[in-house]
């Protein structure tokens, strides 16, 4: 209690510094003055009585200095004193300071972007959602590693047959038509289990969430729940929302509740709109068989684990019941095992493109910091040891080693402090900036990422750390100073600090680790975005249609495909035109299908599978992709020619023996077809993949409610082309909306946006820290230079040259740069091929990197060794 | 003893307690007075003392210490302490080697 009380009062008189300081000088004055009165009045003379009164009092200055000891609390103002002579000594040197808060800024606040991304996905998947990153995925794994996801009659054997887990949801993201006739608008959604909120812990932001027996019956509930962002902007937020209906996909559903703010659906990134019970797919869908068919795997499945499980237990848990699945319905689950997954691993999405990625760069990123440390520590070394005389100084008066230390520590952490607060103002401008980086396209993105407390502390956290770090060496360099040698006028021989070279030659090292990470990750970047397609996306236009919503049939399907590209093939500027189910270098990729093909026995278990895309004829004409053999598909309206299939060269290779493709027979699950074209292989999912097989087939064979038009322009201005395609589409359909237009090159661009985060990020830091290599070499070896201005006045007195002596001043500082380059270096080569295993050796890269690096550090070398060169011996020598 | 000082007097400025302290011991104890000062502050921000400005014996400007209410009861705690701990002490010096037999 008491030293408590006396703990607050002293904090107090910490601030309330001056007046106190007035009141004790008041009362030794009146203490002398009565001391000398009695002295006076026992018969001392004037003069004497003052100085036996100040005898007897004491050392005053001694005693206020034992008093500020008592009043205040000395630690804490010392500490304060430290920053505010750390503050005065920083502007000082404002250059400096700013190159140093500068690097560490740039440095934290990356590394705090970055780890904002990683964050959100492995600890708050589900913005909204408490505990997410709890969550399991429940995939079932097809034996070549696919995912296939799951059937809706699957989901209900999971809920049984797994008991270590609960709650599992299911979901399936589906584009929704909302609005009359006329005038729809797309708007994205998920049709999800009866238990999906509840299992996510949602509360509603308003009304309520769907009854477990609103997800029983197929069809009979028609009842959503919006997102509190559609509720915002179509609703205007009204109180009186539930209970409204909305038209989607031509039915009346009844708004029963709004989803909790920020809640985006489970599909993160992806970001929807409407939830619909699974229940509702046959009315809304056009009939569509999902919730019967086994072999329709449209859902995607997450679950808890019961308390007391482990994730071992669910795993053989639903192990067991794969296996028993693909007994009991070889046709829909033969050679589909299962897997459950922790939540950032999912197999699928954004999410997967980004996580590696991510790791890579956050680990880069930590190293560029450390790099940006060691050139700080080196950066205050050299300036720490031009302050010897006044350290020296300091301790001759009796200042501690600890205080010398701390002095160094607060100046140091100062500058961390404002660096780590523009760190993370950068980091916060960083994520918003990311994050709304305009994706076009046909799924709404958003990245829910944001710089909260946690970000915060990690990035204070770097910060102290990287202070800490950065202060080690000058403070010990300085606490250990010797008094005698630090106040002669002039050290005779200065010592010469390995420490300095050593942390040179490291940051060095980690410059060449990180550019050359950065190097080829570019190298990488480019090759894959300058990669030949294999098909031709100049003048292309891409737009998707969708009759999902007015349950067609496959005549009136074909029907509606083949008028669409009768009209569109008549404008004057079309030179070609096509539909496709699939478009290639899509976010999500490719489906591959099963099939078996004549002539062909697999010898292993399991079923031959092909990337399937269903295309009209015309298609390899607008994608310029040619025929090696064959012909292209028969018109759409021809009812006589057999089912026909085209598939590709590495398909021919793969499993045809590479001979005498056409005419053999390919059957699927549903129907038989015969090969009547070989393609030329293109690029399917990404660039730079490996060759993979393909199927296409034929609109006529297999309508589809959905298509994707291609649309290869004469003028090869695609853009122009979209008000025509519009009212083509318009005339044949006024109700029917064309979504997603965007030329081929967007779209490609979009399929690279992912990889194009972390290489502008490389592109930005390489040189950056290039830059910060070279200031740091040319600090340590200007500063050599300047200490040993005299050796070099001696040597040039007795006859060296001047070139001679610059020469060996670079050939001192290469030697440490090459051994640092040299051990970063082989390090890159070692991480390089644990990172790519196949890629080989980039030898330009390998090549290339070291010798920029090396030539930036002997220009950093060069610079004050010219100036060494040029100094004028008599100077140096009378300098002292 | 500074308590018991200001017990004893009632509010005195820190020369008086200086002064009193030296008379007491009968000159003894003539540490410098400075040190008087910290041990002041200590004991004020401990709130067993209080003090204010006050006029001197030949009206100049003072600061006047008095004892709180939590001094007394300090001192009382304090006193009670110390006869004790003499009270030992001396039963140590009484103490002949014949007691213990």
């Amino acid at each position: 209690m008491k030293s408590l009380r006396r703990f607050f009062t002293r904090l107090f008189n910490s601030a309330a510094r001056r007046a106190e300081e007035e009141r004790l000088h008041e009362e030794i004055h009146e203490h002398i003055a009565l001391q000398t009165e009695e002295n006076l009045r026992a018969g001392l003379s004037p003069v004497e009585a003052q100085r036996q009164a100040m005898l007897k009092f004491g050392g005053v200055e001694a005693m206020k200095q034992d008093y500020r000891a008592e009043r205040g609390l000395p630690l804490i103002e010392n500490l304060l004193g430290d920053l505010r002579n750390a503050a005065r000594s920083i502007s000082r040197m404002p250059g400096l300071a700013a190159v140093i808060v500068i690097s560490l800024a740039i440095g934290i606040g990356v590394n705090t972007t970055i780890f904002s991304w990683i964050q959100l996905i492995l600890f708050q998947p589900l913005p909204a959602v408490t505990g997410a990153a709890n969550f399991l995925l429940v995939e079932p794994r097809t034996e070549s590693g696919g995912y296939p996801g799951a059937s809706w009659l699957e989901y209900r054997d999971v809920q049984t047959q797994v008991p270590a887990l609960r709650d599992v949801v299911a979901s399936q993201m589906v584009p929704f038509n909302v609005g009359e006739r006329g005038q729809t608008e797309r708007t994205h959604g998920q049709l999800v289990s009866g238990n999906y909120f509840s299992a996510l812990a949602l509360k509603p932001a308003l009304g309520r969430f769907f009854r477990p027996e609103e997800a029983e019956r197929p069809g009979t509930e028609p009842v959503l729940v919006i997102s509190y962002d559609y509720w915002q902007t179509r609703f205007r937020g009204a109180p009186d929302t539930v209970g409204q209906t909305l038209r989607v996909n031509e039915r009346n559903l009844i708004v029963i509740g709004v989803a909790p703010k920020d809640f985006q659906g489970t599909l993160v990134p992806l970001k929807f709109e409407l939830w619909v019970p699974a229940t509702m797919a046959p009315a809304l869908l056009g009939g569509t068989r999902d919730l019967e068919d086994r072999t329709l795997r449209s859902f995607s499945l997450i679950g808890m684990l019961r308390p007391g499980a482990t994730r071992q237990q669910a795993q053989a848990e639903f192990s067991t019941a794969t296996a028993q699945l693909a007994r009991d319905y070889p046709e829909a689950s033969a050679g589909i095992g299962g897997e459950i997954l922790p939540f950032w691993s999912s197999p699928r999405g954004p999410q997967r493109l980004l996580i590696s990625g991510l790791a890579i760069l956050q680990g880069v990123m930590l190293l560029l910091l450390l790099a940006v440390c060691g050139n700080t520590a080196n950066l205050m070394l050299a300036r720490g040891s031009t302050r010897q005389r006044e350290m020296a100084v300091r301790v001759a008066l009796g200042a501690g080693r600890w205080r010398i230390a701390s002095l160094v520590l607060s100046e140091n952490m100062l500058l961390a402090l404002v660096g780590t607060s523009l760190g993370a103002a950068i980091a916060l401008w960083g994520t918003t900036a990311l994050r709304v980086a305009p994706i076009i396209g046909a799924f709404p993105l958003l990245f829910p990422t944001r710089v909260d407390a946690f970000t915060l502390a990690f990035a204070m956290l770097l910060g102290a750390a990287c202070g800490l770090i950065f202060s080690a060496a000058p403070a010990v360099h300085l606490a250990r100073l010797d008094v005698q040698d630090g106040l002669r006028s002039s050290s005779n021989t200065p010592p010469r600090s390995r420490a300095r070279k050593v942390l040179m030659g490291v940051e060095v090292g980690l410059a060449m680790v990180v550019l050359i990470a950065a190097a080829l990750f570019l190298e990488n970047f480019r090759s894959a975005s300058q990669t030949d397609p294999r098909f031709r996306p100049e003048g292309v236009l891409l737009a998707a249609y969708d009759l999902s919503g007015r349950n067609p049939d496959d005549t009136s399907e074909r029907e509606f495909a083949a008028r669409l590209l009768e009209r569109l093939r008549s404008l004057p500027d079309v030179e070609a035109a096509a539909i496709a189910t699939n478009v290639p270098l899509d976010l999500h990729g490719i489906p591959a299908r099963p099939f078996t093909v004549q002539g062909r026995v697999r010898t292993q278990p399991g079923q031959d599978r092909a990337i399937s895309n269903t295309v009209t004829p015309g298609y390899f004409k607008v994608m310029a992709i040619p025929l090696v053999e064959g012909n292209d598909f028969a018109d759409i309206r021809d009812k006589a020619a057999p089912a026909q299939a085209i598939v590709n060269e590495e398909f021919v290779r793969r499993y045809l023996d590479g001979a005498d493709a056409i005419g053999r027979r390919l059957q699927t699950r549903a129907a038989s077809f015969t090969i009547t074209g070989v393609a030329r292989n293109s690029v399917y999912d990404a660039f730079g993949e490996p060759a993979q097989p393909a199927v296409y087939f034929s609109y006529r064979d297999r309508p589809q409610d959905q298509g994707e038009i291609h649309l290869r322009t004469r003028s090869g201005n695609e853009t122009a082309l979209t008000s025509e395609a519009r009212a083509v589409l318009r005339n044949l359909d006024p109700m029917l909306p064309l979504y997603d237009v965007r030329t081929f090159s967007q779209h490609i661009e979009r399929n690279l946006y992912l990889r194009r985060i972390p290489a502008r990020m490389f592109a930005v830091l390489g040189p950056l820290l290039l830059g910060l290599a070279a200031v740091g070499i040319y600090a340590v070896v200007s500063y050599a230079v300047a200490r040993r201005t005299r050796e070099i006045g001696v040597r040039l007195a007795f006859g060296a040259t001047s070139s001679r002596v610059g020469l060996q001043i670079i050939r001192e500082n290469l030697g440490v740069i090459a051994w640092g380059a040299g051990i970063g270096w082989l390090l890159a080569l070692v991480i390089s091929g644990h990172a790519i295993p196949k890629g080989g050796v980039n030898l330009p890269v390998f090549l290339g990197v070291p010798a920029i690096l090396l030539a930036v550090a002997t220009l950093a070398c060069w610079i004050p060794a010219r100036r060494a060169s040029r100094i004028d011996p008599m100077a140096a020598l009378r300098h002292e | 003893m500074v308590l018991k000082t200001l017990d004893v007097l009632g509010p005195v400025h820190g020369y008086g307690i200086a002064r009193r302290i030296e008379q007491i011991s009968g000159d003894l104890l003539a540490v410098n007075q400075g040190t008087l000062y910290p041990v002041l502050l200590k004991l004020e921000q401990e709130g067993a003392i209080a003090s204010a400005w006050g006029a001197s014996e030949n009206n100049r400007r003072a600061r006047f210490y008095r004892l709180t209410r939590a001094g007394r009861k300090q001192l009382q705690a304090e006193t009670r302490d110390w006869e004790q701990t003499a009270a030992i002490i001396s039963r140590f010096f009484e103490a002949k080697p014949e007691d213990l037999s």
